[in-house]
């Protein structure tokens, strides 16, 4: 049977249940079963090959580019896992269909199980990393499925959760381990893993690669200080306890060790962490099963116990403790399933598994009761039972394994440790069994029908059968640890008696302690207390508990949600984002000379820095705020005039009159100062508006010193301007001319920002908005005179002057400063005087026109003279011009530039006019309903 | 305009007309009363975008004198972002008409901010990525603050729109500062004049303060800060929106200004990419593991997310940029998936957002809980989900690419991570008593909370064969 279909199979058995539900649970055990046995079957198949030293290996390519395959390699380690996993599997099928109460949902249980039997199955037999990391998560995710299958208990829930939270978290960390491992083998495929040992044993990497792996499969197979959550993973139904939590899932880090031993074994790091970490399991998981009186737990702690021995044997790193490790899984899964289901069995008959409740079910019970105790005696490694054989060869490797400079460390701790197992197992026989009955059992005890005791039944005749027989167990146990170490192991021999031999003497101290301290239990109270309070469930959840609460500080502390601190956050990063860039980019030597710096021209400069920095301390007086910006903007245009652009100069101090005009406008209807903010607060914007203009400043004083990368576009334009766009003022030709696209947009865009304050202004004149205008008081008592008569004389005779001078601007524009925007800005302003000194009433009774049409026939009329050049069959926009001569006039010259510029002009005076008369319409409005109030009042 | 270039822009061109035209459909005749209509057609507009352009193939073009790229690697990008935004609006419907919300100018804005994102895509310039950028996120501002009548959303909408303002001003100054100094904005121009060891002062700030701006577009920390409050105070709607298509064109957008233009000084921006990418990804970890309101928790998941895809963008080369392209179509099915879900959360018809509503799904609406598992699973990267996949893809890009450290980061991340998206599965199966959440779901985010979970499922066979286009746009892009 291919490889593929023997780990699809438990997948496929997984829907049968689903399905076979509705004709009854022993059809869904049965279906489940089935397709477990056929698995079985497929790996029994493939045996005689795997004896012989081969590997079966099957493949599919799934996703090359990831280097993912679906490759599958069946060798020893594999077959002898597989068999753990399918035989136990069909055991545990036909003790769960006995088990389970009436209540619960057996269709899903079986599902659950059959899934993670699939996956345990997919994590043995995969030969690529990746396949066997998909495999692993789904393990910790049917486990957590299963642990909290009955949810509605509160045990069963923390403990799944704790479960998946443990492994799952190792198995995500392992990710990083396999793709550096992969990165470093070149390949993901564990074969070819192995075979690159060397290489990765001396990559600079392989300590990364090694720490991250082992937190994987430390946390899996429960080893200190990873171990807590299996304790609590007992909140799962027995049948599950015994299959993953004993015999299974918890081995997928033990067998993920085997299966990289090749690659990783053998480097100090490897001995020290792997053989400590297992030692330490070793001896914590003894001693805290010693004193536990629930027994699940104490068997849960024992298995924590006893996969620190094997953990520890494959830190050793020499062939024999190898072979020692895999005989010592096979063993463990044996008699630990059979405990674990004998556990079941009691609990089931006599409603408690509390061993301090119990005692006396030897004549009672009496099956369960031989058939715990054997199991229990072996795992006591009492000889006769395959137990002992195992732990015999890991006393034996301990005793000449050097350990921190000495011989006898390891073996004096291994000895303890087996001491204080075979203690708790004979605890674990006494109390339960032995001793008198008691009349208070919470239901009257009796062996089960053959449906719960035949799975621990087998079990146990594999127990006794190896422990009689060892040398049948040898081809798969050989085969096994060929396949770990990667060399021949067919010659080994097991054997019960090997001669008087250290392990020997070691072993009997270990048997009689265990029985001294069975009889020294009671002295021994203090210790479990002591135990028990070092309980790492507690240390658990303070770390979740206080990483909770930091995390959420950290974001509250982070995301206020004040806007300033974001953009303070913004500026900041943009600013150390610049330093670095001028830190670590090459200069180069200045290339320019620096020009002379004349009084004048400082006291300029001067003047703008002050400005800029009285800017942050005082913006909370906003009309001050509104000063010192003109003050800037003003010496921003003197600037442009001193360094030679007078078209820029114009624009920039028409911009400047405009927007100071619109803004006191605004600054009408709201408070004349801001909120008061701390002071740290202001020093802190102050700081950072300062680095940021200085930064800025910084990096343009440099630019300037050297000269440029590349050649400037200016030439062009000099060339081109008079010959090609008909003007000797450059400036005006970009405008209308190269660039004539971005100024049609930009009128477009101007257009629609005023008809937006527009419709802005006329929602808050409607209702409700206009309750709230009306109800507006202003926070100022208003001037007497809201028409001051010099003003209002002034600018009436000033217009006439100011609207010729508009025409003159426009009309030069093209080849002297000047220009449409400037001339629009310039009528503008005049107009707003009006507005501001004769009141609204008074301007709109004469000034008729309507704004939007304005706006509309400015960006029709540029729109239509773009169009114009169409017909004369050139692009969008291009500009035509010619000289013409009227009789009484001098030769002028006409463009079709100056129609678009007509439009730049008009649409800039509708939009200027549209936002002024809107917000002053506002304005109005109010003080008009105040005056009411006023006379009324 | 040549025809070659039209042809070229056709799908964008398409899309642009049909907007306008369903803004003046809008306005004349009826307004919101047609805009479900409007909306479904923009759904099959989007659709049939996204079949012409994936399903078109032919060579590698370019139209307005390189201004405007159309090779694999944008048509693999549009494509998702299509579908996105697709579905999204498909899903949205029957929140927005129930909300009230339901106006002709929602779909419009999408179709509009997806033009923008087009543009961003195959964008070969400064100008047009200047552009693309501006009217995605123009479109986007005025999303945010769809809501006028909610302060929450108001604020939102003006919060993105300031910060977005002042990233745009500096990925501007740096546009400029690299023009200055490369004496033209098209990439390729740039790319000849950015040379290894060669870069001047003015080309390495501007290179600089270009990623800075695009950093804020895919909220990669530090640049995020805008992303948990505009999450959560937007529309749902738009929130999923938010999350899935402008995520893509910006980190697309990314990935071709610095290999088109910078591809020769890859150093010199490595290094930032790599330090934004592990600050996003443990931000959004351990940020997200304290919210109790679930948009902005996706908020922090997707901050975390782009972490990840800039692991990809990190490691450079051909792997490195593929492993991007998956990443950002997976994590784009996800969103689409879990936002589906979020958008039918609500208790007596009213939107509920807060994660305690979840205690005990799982016993009301089985499936659907079942859906949002594997989705959630997916999102925190668990094995055999999808969402491994694509975080495997860009972590071992890293570890090629010699970045065995940053690799380790993300893991360590994503375990961090991991235990928020667990806890919501948490609540769903183990929860205690609580409110329950209604059951109700509309067509549409059903079928697409179940497709999503599905193809989280379903696609480990072959990733739905996205691995060989997602190549071939990785070597269009990266030459």
């Amino acid at each position: 049977m291919s490889l593929l279909l023997i780990v699809i199979l438990p997948f496929l058995g997984a829907l049968l249940p689903a399905v076979l539900i509705r004709s009854g649970r022993g059809m869904a055990a049965a279906g489940a079963g089935l397709a477990t046995a056929a698995a079985l079957a497929g790996v029994l198949a493939h045996l005689p090959r795997v004896f012989a030293g081969e590997a079966v290996v099957a493949r599919l390519d799934w996703l090359p580019a990831l280097g993912l395959s679906a490759s599958f390699r069946l060798d020893g380690l594999a077959a002898l896992f597989a068999i753990l996993i399918l035989g136990i599997g069909l055991l545990i099928l036909f003790y769960a269909r006995y088990y389970l109460a009436k209540a619960d949902p057996a269709g899903r249980f079986f599902t659950y199980l059959m899934l993670f039997q699939g996956a345990m199955l997919g994590i043995v037999l995969s030969d690529n990393i990746l396949l066997l990391l998909i495999f692993w998560e789904l393990t910790s995710l049917s486990s957590f499925l299963l642990i909290g299958y009955w949810s509605h208990r509160p045990d069963a829930r923390a403990g799944a959760v704790m479960a998946l939270v443990v492994t799952a978290t190792g198995g995500l960390v392992m990710i990083a381990g396999m793709l550096v491992l992969g990165g470093i083998a070149g390949s993901y495929e564990i074969s070819q893993i192995v075979k690159a040992g060397p290489a990765i044993r001396d990559s600079g990497l392989y300590p990364l690669a090694l720490g991250l792996i082992l937190l994987g499969a430390f946390t899996k197979s429960a080893q200190f200080p990873f171990h807590f959550w299996l304790p609590r993973a007992m909140a799962a139904p027995t049948p599950v306890s015994a299959y993953l939590h004993s015999a299974t899932m918890v081995k997928a880090g033990v067998f993920l060790l085997a299966r990289l031993w090749p690659a990783l074994s053998g480097t100090p790091e490897w001995f020290y962490v792997v053989t400590t970490v297992g030692l330490v399991t070793m001896l914590w998981g003894a001693s805290v099963a010693l004193f536990r009186t629930d027994l699940k737990a104490l068997l849960a702690y024992s298995t924590v116990s006893h996969l620190g021995l094997i953990v520890m044997l494959l830190g050793f790193g020499s062939k024999a403790a190898a072979l020692a490790a895999v005989f010592h899984v096979l063993n463990h899964a044996s008699f630990k399933a059979a405990l674990f289901l004998s556990a079941g069995i009691i609990e089931h008959e006599t409603g408690t598994r509390d061993i301090d409740r119990l005692g006396g079910l030897r004549r009672l019970m009496p099956l369960t009761f031989a058939l715990a105790t054997l199991a229990a005696l072996s795992m006591a490694g009492v000889p006769l039972l395959n137990g002992f054989l195992s732990k015999e060869m890991m006393l034996e490797e301990a005793a000449h394994t050097t350990y921190l400079g000495g011989v006898w460390v390891l073996a004096a701790l291994t000895t303890l440790g087996a001491l204080i197992s075979a203690g708790y197992s004979f605890r674990l026989i006494v109390l339960t069994f032995l001793g008198q009955e008691r009349e208070d059992y919470p239901t009257k005890p009796h062996d089960p029908a053959i449906g719960l005791w035949l799975a621990p039944a087998l079990l146990v005749a594999v127990v006794v059968v190896v422990g009689l027989f060892p040398a049948l167990a040898r081809p798969l146990v050989a085969a096994a640890a060929g396949a770990v170490v990667g060399a021949d192991m067919s010659g080994v021999v097991l054997k019960i008696w090997h001669g008087l031999t250290p392990a020997l003497a070691m072993s009997a101290i270990a048997l009689a302690g265990g029985a001294l301290l069975l009889t020294q239990a009671r002295r021994l109270q203090w210790a479990g207390v002591a135990l028990a309070r070092l309980s790492a469930p507690a240390v658990y959840a303070a770390i979740m508990t206080g990483a909770e609460a930091g995390a959420r500080r950290l974001s509250a502390a982070l995301h206020d949600g004040a806007m300033a601190r974001s953009l303070a956050a913004l500026v900041l990063v943009a600013l150390a984002a610049g330093g670095w860039a001028f830190a670590s980019a090459g200069l180069g030597p200045e290339t320019r000379a620096m020009l002379p710096v004349p009084p004048v021209v400082a006291v300029g400069w001067l003047a703008l820095i002050v400005a800029s920095l009285w800017l942050p301390f005082l913006h909370r007086d906003r009309l001050l705020a509104l000063v010192l910006i003109g003050i800037i903007g003003l010496m921003v245009s003197i600037g442009f005039i001193y360094l030679s652009a007078p078209d820029l100069a114009l624009t920039q101090i028409t911009v400047e009159v405009v927007t100071v005009v619109l803004m006191l406008l605004a600054l009408n209807f709201l408070p004349k100062q801001s909120i008061a903010e701390p002071f740290a607060l202001r020093a802190r914007d102050a700081g950072l508006a300062s680095a940021a203009g200085l930064g800025v400043g910084a990096l343009i004083y440099a630019l300037m010193r050297r000269d440029f990368a590349a050649p400037t576009i200016s030439a062009y334009h000099v060339e081109n301007a008079y010959s090609g766009g008909g003007g000797t003022n450059i400036v005006n030709v970009i405008l209308v001319d190269f660039r004539g696209y971005d100024t049609f947009g930009e009128i477009i865009v101007l257009g629609i920002a005023a008809l937006v304050i527009f419709a802005l202004a006329d929602v808050m004149l409607r209702r409700p908005a206009l309750r709230r205008l009306i109800a507006w008081t202003p926070d100022q008592p208003r001037a007497g005179d809201a028409h001051p008569l010099m003003l209002v004389v002034t600018t009436r005779l000033v217009l006439p002057v100011a609207l010729m001078v508009g025409v003159y601007i426009f009309l030069r524009g093209h080849n002297a400063p000047g220009g449409g925007f400037v001339a629009g800005l310039v009528v503008s302003i005049a107009l707003v005087m009006q507005y501001m000194a004769s009141g609204l009433a008074w301007a709109e009774a004469r000034l008729r026109f309507d704004y939007h049409a304005l706006i509309g026939a400015g960006v029709l009329i540029a729109g239509l003279t773009g169009i114009g050049a169409w017909f004369a069959g050139r692009p969008f926009l291009t500009s035509a011009f010619g000289y013409v001569t009227l009789p009484p006039l001098e030769k002028f010259e006409l463009a079709t530039a100056m129609a678009f510029d007509l439009g730049v002009f008009l649409t800039v005076v509708g939009a200027v006019m549209l936002a002024l008369a809107s917000l002053s319409r506002l304005s109005h409005r109010a003080h008009h309903d105040e005056r009411k109030r006023g006379e009324t009042g | 305009m040549t025809y070659a270039d039209f042809s070229t822009i056709l799908p964008e061109f398409a899309l642009l007309v049909f907007a306008m035209a369903a803004l003046l459909a809008g306005v004349w005749t009826g307004k919101d009363a047609r805009a479900g209509l409007i909306l479904w057609l923009s759904v099959a507009m989007l659709l049939s975008a996204a079949a012409v352009i994936g399903l078109g193939g032919g060579p590698a073009r370019s139209a307005f004198g390189g201004m405007f790229i159309d090779d694999g690697y944008a048509r693999f990008a549009k494509v998702i972002a299509l579908l996105a935004a697709a579905a999204v609006l498909a899903m949205s419907a029957d929140y927005l008409a129930r909300r009230g919300l339901m106006r002709f100018e929602y779909p419009i804005l999408v179709l509009l901010a997806v033009v923008g994102m087009m543009m961003m895509i195959s964008a070969g310039d400064l100008m047009a990525l200047y552009m693309g950028l501006e009217l995605q996120s123009l479109s986007l501002y005025v999303m945010a603050a769809m809501r006028r009548d909610s302060a929450k959303s108001t604020e939102a909408g003006l919060k993105y729109f300031v910060l977005g303002a002042l990233s745009s001003g500096i990925l501007l100054y740096g546009a400029s500062l690299v023009y200055g100094f490369a004496g033209t904005t098209s990439f390729a121009g740039i790319l000849s004049v950015a040379q290894e060891g060669h870069l001047s002062l003015g080309l390495l700030f501007g290179l600089v303060f270009l990623v800075t701006g695009l950093a804020f577009k895919v909220s990669a920390v530090p640049f995020h800060m805008w992303a948990p409050d505009v999450y959560e105070g937007s529309p749902t709607p738009v929130t999923a929106f938010f999350a899935t298509a402008p995520k893509v064109a910006a980190m697309t957008l990314f990935a071709r200004l610095v290999y088109d233009a910078f591809g020769n000084v890859v150093g010199d921006w490595t290094q930032i990419v790599a330090l934004l990418a592990v600050t996003s990804m443990f931000l959004g970890a351990v940020a997200a593991i304290g919210q109790k309101n679930i948009k902005r928790l996706m908020a922090y998941s997707s901050i975390g997310h782009m972490g990840f895809a800039l692991v990809g963008l990190a490691s450079g080369g051909v792997q490195g940029v593929q492993a991007m392209l998956l990443y950002m179509a997976i994590y784009v099915t996800m969103n689409v998936g879990t936002f589906a879900f979020i958008l039918s959360m609500e208790r007596d018809g009213a939107p509920v957002t807060d994660i305690a509503a979840l205690n005990l799904y799982a016993k009301r609406a089985p499936l659907k809980a079942l859906a949002v598992l594997v989705l959630m699973f997916s999102l925190a990267g668990v094995p055999p989900m999808l969402g491994f996949f694509a975080k495997f893809a860009v972590l071992s890009a890293a570890v090629n690419a010699g970045m065995a450290w940053l690799a380790v980061l993300g893991v360590i991340a994503s375990v961090i991570g991991a235990y928020y998206y667990i806890r919501i599965v948490y609540l769903m199966y183990f929860g205690t008593e609580g409110e329950a959440l209604d059951t109700r779901m509309p067509a549409p985010q059903w079928l697409l909370l179940m497709g999503s979970a599905l193809v989280m499922v379903v696609g480990i066979a072959n990733l739905f064969g996205l691995e060989a286009p997602a190549l071939a746009a990785a070597q269009a892009l990266v030459q």
